[in-house]
């Protein structure tokens, strides 16, 4: 194994910590699955370091790039594990967290709460100043104010404070000084600006943002330091990259300083890890759909980008059929790919309801006590009972026959608590639930296509996840999705998307202009001003001026409207972008946009450029991936057997062909029904499609028959 | 998810007869699409009040004129939607010798004496068409900004409806896909933000658009005879829901009366009453007693009082149960005619959703008693209203706003009620300050809780909010609809009342009351004041556990002072620790 380098990705999630290995040379992969330890989830980490390694004999000193993924930002503030944060903001506004957004999170319920603020009121500061909407200063900064703020938070043993003052957006003189007053009363306060870390106008939004990284801060930060403490004792050299929620990544260092921007960072490496498996066949406009134990999350990307929204909720409420007054969790304005979570993952549970409706999720029996199948004491149906009454699963070979399924245990559950009050037989009843789970699917599969107006005709599903390609071949049908790929590893091939991504840094500047009125030449300013800031960090990453990119974007809407649509700037040759005819082009490309999202477009209304955007992107070569290649034994090699599997277009079982993943080689063609088994998945292939098996081992699957 | 076994046995049969799981796949489907409508008109509106506050409502109704499904919205315009749909569009072919609508039709309609809600309340109707038949409507509410009348953001106190802004009866805006371009030119002639007015119909164009859009593929892929008999089941099971929970709650007759302020033209309150009767299937709200209308914007009409019962019941029910034309059956409404809940012609009826408001509070009180679990003390109780107007000096323009400011909750029997949060029937978002001080000339000095505004109880009432405005070199006109000045939100099992709301105008150093309704000029400067009502309390205050008053003073929620007053607690001086012995005195000597 000498002379090799590798490049390890672990990615941390709530059940699971996986890790994958590529060797850079030869393409090849490994991968590791540990339990996670979310009392400490560093000790997990390094476990699937230590694993991953050992099944390869690799020496931890070939490790050319480590990346990471993790949900402990995230995880740390829905726990409310956060150490005591500040809130600093204008005169009369100290309320801001309180109030939030003023609504309750569900209409007719007499019960609800409003979610707790993450600052409580008597750690919410406020200073004497005031900016109008200009930038222009009605009220000079009261500086002895923020020193006797500055000695209150040094009393209350305050590490870490978030600043967020009245129009900073628009001009951060106020908060910059702020930040230096505090810091010189206490070198070591954290402090976290809102005119750094979101400098885009409505406050709330804004302060909420901030606030996450201040409470987030010193979590990340120590967790980080402890990973990396950890990782150069087990003798790894290179630099901690962390993946963010937007599918870049960027160095510990930076990650630590603005966490804010990593808190959906490990599912955001599904759908880069999707993109990556979908760019390799020559595919650029797709859905991710990743189905694990307790959701199943899909996310688009068009022309090769991930869509990516600044509409987000942390810890919001995942509910099929709620709309949009959510407020259930706290709001962010940072850029996060854009996907839409529902609660239907292996071990979400079927009940009927009092109506005698029968619902599925989104509750889940989670890992433990899990579906009935596992015998660990769940009672309650699920998905996975029912794709194992269906005989989809295979009761012998769960993770690769790791854990022994009880086939009987969960029919008896399905017929009791479903089939019987419904009067159904428990197959139908089983059926139903894999068919309601499957619509539940469905809408957040349409909410990522069709409301978003892409025909997802047009596009391409890459299913993983372990329960992903048991579902996705019914959901392409459904919604006449024509290509459908199976990565090899399903169960893992989300880590891998923390290896196939750039450094990605988003920068973004409010000034609302009327398009008509604008000046080109300031507007090349602001964009420079944004990529000379990405430039430096870049630098400082260690990126070479020839990997660096830079994609400026507007972010307009019809004047009077409040929701605004990103377009794009190209950047031609020695076209800038920003000279006076790119700006019509890009107005214009705006009202194609507004129509193909809204099904109508205005052109003859005023148009308004708001937000100005920079993502500079620090460019890393992606690895190759080895070849499975042929080995010239057909097809029937790979068989082992067959079982009786239910259809519900043949209103039956269907005596079906099973096949091992593993001895399925290129060019090999499956028909279907078919049902391919693998350690960490397995694939159900429906009547009416074929399989075929690519030089990189993934499945596509198409309508056709047999050849 | 256990279940008496009746229950369970009796639903079986009903259920067998369709498959559950294409009726769940149906039922989901049809609500995206309203919920896709949704989305899309908010992003595409113009007025704060549409794109940021949510106040606007989107729903699928049959060709019937039954509610079928709606999105998540502002529930006081889903039955709204429901009611008026069939009652429009009969008209409409009424008055036009039985023309009926064509595809590319829309109905613009805001006329509360047909059973719209109040004028600000636009709704546009679409047909929808499926192999050339019609198979339902869909359609939305909006409240725009201003339709005129006789002051800005048209929510004025005044004697009769023609004052109030434009009335729309029914009529197109859309004919055979083109808009109807002298309908939309007198209803701009008749309001004062007319780009934001028009951009917002635009906005609801588009919305049905999308939702007839969205639907076609349904009607497509299922055919009009399988999703009409889904729609049936959809209707009947919510039905069937509602009266298996009809049979759980107790039986009997349950009273209770309310005050508004007054009626926004005289000082005289208007008096509110309700008797509800379960009896085991049905439900039975019955408001003879109330008082009788007034020539004065505070009338709520039939559907506004109708939409208040529909409120009150869903919130005391299983909440997963779909709120369609099926929940409507078991729900009977007794409102005389001519009274303050069932308004006749030309009265006013601007107030109408402040009256409705106040009608949940008040029911909500007379079910305290067998149902004390289920309830909530007395709320904020009002929309409290504030709009304002005048000519931008930065563009010679005239513009308008419009917001509703939030309050207390009451508290709850074993929780505290939240502060400054929307109530009832209105779940309205707040406008961010940056954004309104960047769009209109006015400028916010303070937004924050009310310190001590809490009924105080075992489980406290919300706080009150407080907003201050300040007019920025011109002279608006400033109007505010609201209540709550003279009769606070009331508290439940010995819980006190929360603080009353006040509305005060700050001009030249003197600060004036200006009571819940008004509309003054002012003068560049001036600024107002609000401060919303505090929600009820739950239950003694003596009984509040100490270290939640101790939390509440440590906040800044309630001060030093209350604590000891009204909850008989003591706070160690200098220190955070309840003073232990003091506050046993204190309470033992108040229970003497």
């Amino acid at each position: 194994m000498t002379g090799n380098q590798f490049h390890l990705g672990i990615d941390v999630g709530g059940t699971f910590t996986d890790a994958v290995l590529i060797c850079e040379e030869t393409g090849r992969i490994d991968t590791a699955k540990v339990p996670s330890t979310p009392a400490d989830p560093s000790i997990g980490f390094m476990a699937a370091v230590e694993r991953v390694l050992e099944g390869r004999a690799v020496d931890p000193g070939t490790i050319s790039r480590l990346v990471h993924g993790t949900t402990v930002a995230t995880n740390s503030l829905i726990e409310g594990k956060t150490p005591k944060t500040a809130f600093v903001t204008t005169e009369g506004f100290g309320d801001m967290l309180e109030i939030a957004r003023q609504v309750r999170p569900s209409l007719y319920d007499v019960h609800f709460e409003k979610s707790r603020p993450l600052v409580p009121r008597d750690l919410c500061y406020e200073v004497p100043e005031r900016l109008d909407a200009e930038g222009g200063v009605l009220k000079p900064l009261d500086e002895d104010a923020v020193r006797e703020i500055a000695a209150a938070l040094r009393a209350r043993a305050v590490r870490s404070v978030a600043v967020c003052l009245l129009h900073g957006y628009a001009n951060p003189v106020h908060e910059a000084r702020v930040a230096e007053i505090l810091r010189e009363e206490d070198s070591d306060l954290l402090i976290s600006l809102s005119s750094t870390v979101c400098p885009e106008f409505r406050e709330y939004f804004r302060a909420s943002t901030c606030v996450i990284n201040a409470c987030i801060v010193p979590v990340v930060a120590r967790y980080l330091a402890g990973i990396e403490a950890g990782l150069k004792r087990a003798g790894l050299q290179a630099e901690l990259l962390v993946m963010q929620s937007n599918g870049g990544v960027l160095t510990a260092a930076q990650a630590a300083s603005k966490p804010v921007f990593m808190v959906e960072s490990g599912p955001a490496a599904g759908v880069v890890s999707a993109n990556f498996i979908a760019g390799q066949l020559g595919h650029t406009d797709l859905i991710s759909f990743d189905m694990g134990g307790t959701t199943a999350k899909a996310g688009a990307v068009l022309d090769g980008r991930p869509r990516v929204t600044k509409e987000y909720e942390v810890g919001a409420q995942a509910q099929p059929g709620q709309g949009m007054t959510r407020a259930s969790g706290y709001p962010i304005r940072t850029p996060v790919i854009d996907l839409v979570e529902v609660g239907a993952g292996g071990g979400s549970r079927a009940w009927v309801d009092p109506g005698g409706g029968l619902r599925v999720g989104p509750r889940s029996a989670g890992a433990d006590p899990g579906p009935i199948c596992y015998g660990r004491g769940g009672t309650e149906p699920t998905i996975t009972d029912a794709n194992l009454v269906l005989g989809r699963l295979n009761p012998d070979y769960f993770l690769g026959g790791e854990m022994e399924l009880d086939v009987d245990a969960a029919t008896a559950g399905i017929r009791e608590r479903c089939a019987e009050p419904l009067g159904l037989a428990p197959i139908e009843a089983a059926n139903g639930i894999i068919e309601i789970a499957n619509a539940t699917m469905v809408n957040a599969l349409r909410l990522v296509t069709v409301r978003r107006g892409n025909d997802p005709r047009e596009l391409t599903m890459v299913a993983f996840g372990g329960a992903g390609p048991l579902h996705a071949n019914r959901l392409c049908m459904e919604m006449q999705i024509p290509v459908l790929v199976i990565p090899p590893s399903p169960g893992t091939a989300s880590a891998l998307g923390l290896l196939v991504t750039d450094l990605r840094h988003e920068f973004s500047r409010t000034r609302v202009t009327a398009a008509g009125a604008a000046d080109p030449g300031q507007i090349r300013s602001l964009f420079e001003v944004m990529e000379n800031e990405g430039r430096r960090t870049l630098r400082r990453e260690g990126v070479a001026a020839a990997d660096m990119a830079f994609r400026r974007g507007i972010e307009m809407r019809y004047a009077g409207q409040s929701s605004e649509v990103p377009v794009a700037l190209p950047r031609e040759g020695a076209d800038d972008g920003t000279d006076a005819r790119a700006l019509v082009g890009a107005v214009c490309r705006f009202h194609g946009e507004h129509e193909r999202i809204y099904g109508r477009g205005y052109p003859e209304e005023p148009v308004e450029l708001v937000n100005f955007t920079v993502t500079a992107i620090g460019r890393i070569a992606r690895p190759r991936l080895s070849k499975i290649g042929a080995n010239g034994e057909g097809v029937s090699d790979a068989l082992r057997g067959t079982r009786r599997v239910f259809f519900a277009d043949a209103a039956g079982f269907v005596e079906t062909a099973i096949y091992d993943r593993a001895r399925l080689r290129a060019g090999h063609h499956v028909a279907g029904p078919a049902i391919i088994e693998e350690v960490d998945s397995t694939t159900l292939l429906h009547e009416g499609y074929r399989a075929g098996v690519d030089e990189s081992g993934n499945l596509l699957i198409s309508p056709g028959r047999a050849p | 998810m256990p279940q008496p076994e009746s229950r369970t046995v009796t639903t079986a049969s009903a259920v067998s007869a369709m498959d559950p799981v294409l009726f769940e796949v149906i039922r989901n489907a049809l609500v995206e699409a309203t919920e896709e409508m949704s989305v899309t008109l908010q992003r595409t509106a113009y007025s704060t009040n549409i794109k940021t506050r949510l106040d606007y409502s989107c729903a699928f109704v049959d060709a019937e004129g039954r509610m079928i499904a709606q999105a998540f919205c502002q529930p006081a315009h889903l039955v709204t939607i429901g009611r008026l749909v069939p009652r429009a569009v009969a008209e409409y072919a009424d008055e036009h010798r039985g023309a009926t609508l064509g595809p590319g039709d829309a109905l613009l309609v805001n006329d509360p004496h047909r059973q719209a809600s109040h004028l600000n309340d636009v709704f546009l109707i679409s047909p929808f068409f499926h192999d050339g038949d019609l198979v339902g409507y869909v359609a939305n509410c909006c409240h725009h900004v201003d339709v005129g009348g006789g002051a800005p953001a048209s929510i004025g106190a005044f004697r009769e409806i023609y004052q109030e802004g434009i009335i729309l009866p029914v009529v197109k805006l859309f004919d055979d896909g083109d808009l109807v371009d002298d309908v939309l030119k007198l209803m701009l002639a008749n309001v004062r933000a007319k780009k934001e007015v028009a951009g917002d119909l635009r906005a609801q164009h588009a919305a049905n658009e999308i939702g007839l859009r969205r639907l076609s593929t349904l009607w497509e892929r299922y055919g009009t005879e399988m999703l009409g008999s889904y729609m049936d089941r959809m209707i009947e099971y919510s039905e069937r829901r509602l009266r298996a929970e009809l049979a759980e709650l107790p039986r009997g007759e349950f009273a209770a009366e309310g005050c508004l302020d007054d009626d926004g033209i005289t000082g005289e309150p208007v008096r509110l009453k309700v008797r509800i009767r379960f009896d085991g299937s049905t439900a039975r709200f019955d408001f003879t007693g109330t008082d009788a209308q007034r020539a004065a914007p505070m009338n709520c009409n039939l559907t506004q009082c109708f939409t208040a019962c529909v409120y009150v019941l869903k919130c005391l029910v299983d909440p997963d149960i779909p709120l369609n034309e099926g929940f409507y059956r078991p729900i009977e409404v007794i409102a005389p005619e001519g009274s303050a809940v069932n308004v006749r012609p030309p009265a006013g009826v601007v107030g109408g959703w402040e009256v409705a408001m106040r009608l949940c509070d008040i029911m909500f009180r007379a079910l305290a008693d067998p149902l004390p679990k289920r309830v909530p003390a007395g709320t904020k109780g009002m929309i409290c209203h504030v709009g304002f107007g005048g000519e931008d000096p930065a563009t010679g323009e005239y513009y308008c706003f419009l917001e509703t400011l939030a309050g207390g909750y009451g508290g709850r029997h074993d929780a505290d009620g939240p502060d400054a949060v929307q109530t009832h029937i209105q779940n309205t978002q707040n406008a961010p300050v940056e954004e309104t001080e960047l769009n209109y000339p006015v400028r916010i000095h303070e937004y924050s809780l009310v310190p001590d505004s809490e009924g105080a109880g075992r489980w406290r009432g919300g706080l009150a909010l407080c907003r201050e405005y300040e007019f920025v070199g011109h002279e608006p006109m400033f109007t505010t609809l609201a209540d709550r000045a003279r009769f606070p939100a009331r508290g439940l099992y010995g819980g006190d009342a929360g603080k009353v709301a006040s509305y005060m105008l700050i001009s030249g150093g003197a600060a004036r009351d200006l009571g819940s309704k008004a509309t003054v000029q002012l003068t560049a400067g001036d600024r107002v004041r609000i401060e919303t009502a505090g929600g009820g309390g739950f239950g003694p205050a003596r009984e509040r556990d100490p270290e939640a008053v101790l939390r509440d003073v440590r906040e800044g929620k309630v001060s030093r002072a209350r604590a000891r007053e009204a909850y008989g607690v003591a706070i160690e001086p200098g220190e955070w620790a309840v003073d232990l012995a003091e506050t046993g005195r204190l309470r033992r000597s108040a229970g003497r």
